[in-house]
């Protein structure tokens, strides 16, 4: 470290990270700590200083990983793999139930959701796997399909502990990570359409033909290969055909009727659009200006299931309007971008990918969620990064941004010519 | 490691995962501008029905005091049970029936009940259930969505009195009531007998509203805006009857175990100082949600307790109806006061009609002090003959016998006072005789009075001969102060002179003095006048009569007092009368041993007719 360490620091990142953290306290403190939160139950009621806890536990966590090389990372990050891999598989033998999921591990009282550490193990490995290698331009099928399954492979297990949710969230690293070293334009594409494609589909499967259509147009004037519009047009065609299968023969019930409650809420306000609706309503009813701190009706009187978690967003834009609520995206927006503009700057790859690597998980995570509460798509429950109530969660997020930050700060020690 | 330009491809990759970024966070912030802007009208008028509720808030309802402003009725809180039928879930009838700890048939029938009535409106379910089965639905009220509680009030006599005809008790409106008129919810209670059925628009006030932010549970959990769009209940009325607590006690503990009732009046205004009959009931036990059983057993008891005695009771009046035969023959100047009829142990006119001793020559003083029923046969002969039933009718009349006097407590009858179309009916066209009508001078035969109007017509020899308006209620003390006063009628009756009282007046003294009323109802403290009678029952034992008004030169209390198979009024009734007058005159019963005595006063057959 250099004497005038502090100009190299990314404090602007710091800065955005302390705005978003303090919109999610004032979330949980009103969801939790309202006028008439006598009627929560007591635990609930502690939600505000444990997650102030984790707050300050995350801020000497993410100290504490700027005293390290980052070259560290990347050596360690096979390691970090295995150990987060393993302790992932064992909450299946010895995890804790929460909610359905057996997502959690107990060490002595303090209850840690193993997916969330995997996160940057995952990012980790493979930027490690992608840099390390010659001409990995995956254009090399089975660098790819190592890759891929480096990833894959925590979904598998995450997916084995009933939490589909936070499983999803790692699907989007393939394409981005592989795009980032090398993947054709058209082929990142093409990964990422059927996510598209699906979305559009359960709306009306004359979207799902017509986001077809058009993907295999770009796809194929982007790499001029025609075997490979043909797949996209197959592979979409039968997407769309698979979903409606799914909709009205394979899915259970429950799970058929949160699709149809996300296209249609009032169908079933009472059921499955409940969630939809009461959260629609929340933001909406908030107005413009909001209806004041703690004075939030939808929030107060409880419309929300856990509103401290997964619809934090719906107590902020209820208490704090338009103005409140675009500002906490805003600020979300900002950590993106200058995670992203310092991702540009760098010239380590290593560096460059584990960022984007967790630019990509905050974004999806922020994407589902701002989506579902917002009736964009359907109602899938995973916490809004910095914001929602949840310490492991928000103790992960933190590690990623400390490394990336610990990236930016010491690039000079990855430098290939330092 | 990396191919230089490939490093150049890096960049733009970059670039291009921040425009995706962007514009997804644009298509967010537009989205939520959409919502807050312009779905702001669709979105918020949810949010407002989602966190309030209107509810009901129930009145309290009007107390009841008495002359002296003692509580006589007030209100308890009972907790009920009500139902949304459109919100309330049927699979949810079982927990419901469990948490209740009652069959699920009766939850069933509770909810269809409240769907006949509307399925959007809260309707009450069950009334007055138990504290701890209340407390169970509020635990569980947010598994049952539809079902919410409410604290009411039941009536409770605090002052150890009954009063059960003069207070009346509260019922649950009848469907047929609350559809008609648009005051009443499914399930509120009314005044159904009494004054609380006479006053019941005066006591029942007014409802509220009362909007509360409920969560999404439908737990409420605080006023609307403070409270400040509410509407609040006007509380009822409060009545100040003219019952003497003190004395309705006595009189019911009095006529407890016997078969009778009694009226006591001021005689000077018409205020019922006490009103009994006996057998009575328990209005606790009636009013609001019905003790089936106990209701069951009022309504087939032989005795009728349901009956109020007091103002329908359809009995003889015997000889206390001689001293208003007395004004009556003075007025038609049949007889003058110094006129004697010699009394030989009865009186013959076709047939014999016995009297109870050989009196010998008796004036009209004498005749009421003895209760001599020859100078009465011999007087309703002369009228009979002279004048006609019907002028007799007309006289008695407005007396206020055979006739509604207007009592503000319902169903008051007016018996039997026959003129000639009325004998027409009885005995049929020109089938009644003189026979028939001699009888009437001593208030036997086709003639029946009921305590209050014999109290009524005791009143007006009392206070010179003006009718009053028997009422139960004095004052009505409105929410905010204003007190509305009874404006009871007070009328001359024109025909009765002083002149005329005052033999009668002497006669009743000296009844009390001299006569049957002299070994029980002959108050050393007080001194009052008064008349016995024993009225014949062809069913059984004779029904004791007495009237008596106090003190005689100041009246303060008329009363009229009937023992069914008491025997003689001089040991049944007018003992119980004369208590009476002691408490309410002294404030206190000094003689004890006739007061034991007739606390366990067992009616004995009589032997002697009249």
């Amino acid at each position: 470290m250099n004497i005038a360490w502090y100009k190299d620091f990314d404090w602007l990142t710091v800065l955005i990270w302390v705005a978003i953290t303090a919109f999610g306290l004032v979330g949980i403190y009103s969801a939790t700590l309202g006028p008439v939160s006598e009627f929560l139950p007591a635990h609930i009621q502690e939600n505000f200083a444990k997650q102030l806890t984790w707050v300050a536990l995350s801020l000497v966590v993410v100290i504490v990983i700027q005293f390290t090389s980052p070259r560290s990372f990347q050596q360690l990050s096979y390691l970090f793999y295995f150990v987060a891999l393993l302790l992932t598989a064992s909450t299946i033998f010895i995890g804790i139930e929460v909610n359905g999921a057996k997502s959690w591990l107990d060490f002595g009282g303090i209850r840690f959701q193993t997916s969330e550490i995997m996160k940057i193990a995952v990012i980790l490995a493979v930027a490690n796997y992608l840099t390390s290698r010659r001409n990995i331009e995956a254009v090399n099928l089975k660098s790819a399909m190592v890759a891929t399954s480096m990833i894959l492979l925590p979904v598998v297990i995450i997916i084995l502990q009933n939490d589909t949710g936070s499983a999803l969230i790692f699907l989007p690293l393939i394409p981005v990570m592989l795009f980032l070293s090398g993947l054709p334009y058209g082929i990142a594409l093409m990964m990422i359409s059927p996510a598209i494609i699906t979305y559009a589909s359960i709306i009306s499967w004359q979207y799902g033909v017509a986001a077809t259509l058009f993907f295999t147009l770009v796809i194929y004037l982007l790499q001029k290969r025609p075997w490979l519009g043909i797949t996209s047009l197959v592979t979409g065609l039968l997407l769309v055909v698979a979903v409606n299968v799914a909709l009205t023969d394979i899915l259970q019930p429950h799970q058929r009727n949160r699709i149809e409650a996300f296209v249609n809420p009032f169908q079933d306000p009472q059921g499955a659009g409940w969630n939809i609706i009461q959260a629609k309503t929340a933001i909406s009813s908030g107005g413009i200006y909001g209806k004041g701190f703690m004075q939030g009706t939808q929030t107060q009187l409880r419309f929300l299931p856990e509103q401290w978690t997964d619809f934090i967003f719906c107590v902020i834009a209820e208490d704090f309007g338009l103005i409140g609520g675009g500002l906490a995206i805003l600020a979300l927006l900002l950590l993106l971008m200058r995670l992203l503009s310092n991702a540009v700057a760098m010239k380590t790859p290593f560096a460059q990918l584990v960022i984007v690597g967790v630019v990509t998980i905050l974004f999806t995570h922020i994407l589902v969620n701002l989506g579902s509460v917002m009736g964009i798509v359907p109602v899938i429950g995973v916490p809004l990064p910095f914001m929602s109530y949840g310490g492991s969660s928000f103790l992960a997020n933190s590690i990623m941004l400390g490394v990336c930050l610990n990236l930016y700060f010491r690039q000079r020690e990855m430098s290939p010519f330092a | 490691m990396i191919h230089p330009n490939s490093s150049r491809r890096l960049q733009t990759s970059l670039r291009i995962i921040q425009i995706i970024i962007l514009a997804v966070f644009l298509l967010f912030l537009g989205r939520l501008v959409q919502l807050t802007v312009f779905e702001f009208d669709t979105y918020n008028p949810i949010s407002e029905r989602n966190s309030i509720r209107q509810e009901t808030v129930n009145p309290s309802r009007g107390l009841i005091f008495d002359r002296n402003g003692v509580l006589l009725v007030e209100n308890t809180p009972v907790f009920s049970i009500h139902v949304t039928p459109i919100d309330f879930n049927a699979d949810n009838v079982p927990l419901l029936a469990y948490l209740m700890n009652i069959p699920e048939e009766s939850v069933t029938n509770a909810l269809q009940r409240a769907r006949n009535f509307s399925w959007y409106r809260s309707s009450r379910m069950f009334s007055e259930v138990e504290f701890d089965v209340f407390s169970r639905i509020e635990e569980n009220i947010w598994r049952l969505p539809g079902i919410s509680h409410q604290i009411e009030s039941k009536r409770v006599y605090p002052a150890g009195i009954r009063a059960a005809h003069v207070l009346g008790y509260l019922r649950e409106v009848s469907d047929a009531d609350f559809r008609s008129t648009n005051i009443y919810r499914l399930g509120d209670k009314a005044g159904r007998t009494g004054i609380e059925r006479t006053y019941e628009s005066y006591l029942r006030g007014e409802t509220g509203a009362q909007l509360r932010r409920v969560n999404a549970f439908g737990q409420g959990i605080g006023p609307y805006s403070d409270g400040m769009m509410d509407r609040s209940p006007v509380r009822g009325a409060n009545l100040q009857t003219t019952l003497d607590a003190e004395l309705q006690r006595l009189a019911e503990k009095l006529m407890e175990g016997k078969v009778g009732s009694l009226v006591a009046l001021d005689p000077n205004n018409g205020e019922v100082l006490a009103l009994v009959s006996a057998p009575d009931f328990e209005i606790s036990r009636l009013s609001g949600r019905v003790d089936r059983t106990y209701l069951s057993s009022v309504i087939s008891d032989s005795t009728r307790p349901m009956f109020n005695r007091a103002i329908a009771t359809r009995q003889p009046p015997g000889s206390t109806f001689k001293p208003m035969m007395g004004l009556v023959g003075l007025h038609t100047g049949l007889v003058t006061p110094q006129t004697t009829v010699f009394c030989n142990g009865g009186y013959v006119r076709g047939r014999l009609y016995r009297c109870t001793a050989i009196h010998g020559n008796q004036n009209l003083e004498e005749a009421i002090m003895n209760s001599c029923n020859t100078y009465f046969f011999h007087m309703m002969n002369r009228f009979a003959n002279t004048i006609g039933l019907n002028e007799w009718h007309r006289y008695m009349q407005t007396m206020g016998l055979g006739r509604l006097n207007g009592i503000d407590i319902p169903s008051e009858q007016r018996g039997i006072l026959p003129d000639s179309t009325q004998m027409d009916q009885i005995f049929g066209r020109g089938r009644w005789g003189l026979g028939d009508q001699i009888n009437l001078g001593v208030g036997q035969g086709v003639v029946s009075a009921t305590p209050l109007q014999m109290a009524i017509a005791t009143a007006e020899i009392a206070n010179g001969g003006y009718w009053v308006q028997p009422h139960v209620v004095r004052a009505i003390h409105h929410e905010y102060g204003e007190i509305e006063y009874a404006n009871p009628t007070k009328t001359r009756v024109e025909w009765i002179q002083e002149k005329d009282l005052e033999p009668v007046r002497v006669g009743m003294r000296r009844a009390v003095t001299e006569g049957s009323g002299r070994f029980f109802a002959n108050l050393q403290s007080v001194p009052t006048a008064g008349k016995t009678g024993t009225a014949q029952n062809p069913h059984g034992r004779d029904h004791g009569w007495f009237i008596a008004y106090a003190p005689y030169d100041d009246p303060q209390i008329a009363i009229a007092v009937i023992i069914e198979n008491g025997g003689f009024g001089s040991v049944s009734a007018a003992p119980i009368a004369s208590l009476l007058i002691e408490q309410y005159m002294n404030g206190e019963v000094r003689r004890q041993n006739l007061l034991r005595d007739m606390l366990n006063f067992v009616p004995r057959e009589s032997t002697i007719q009249r």
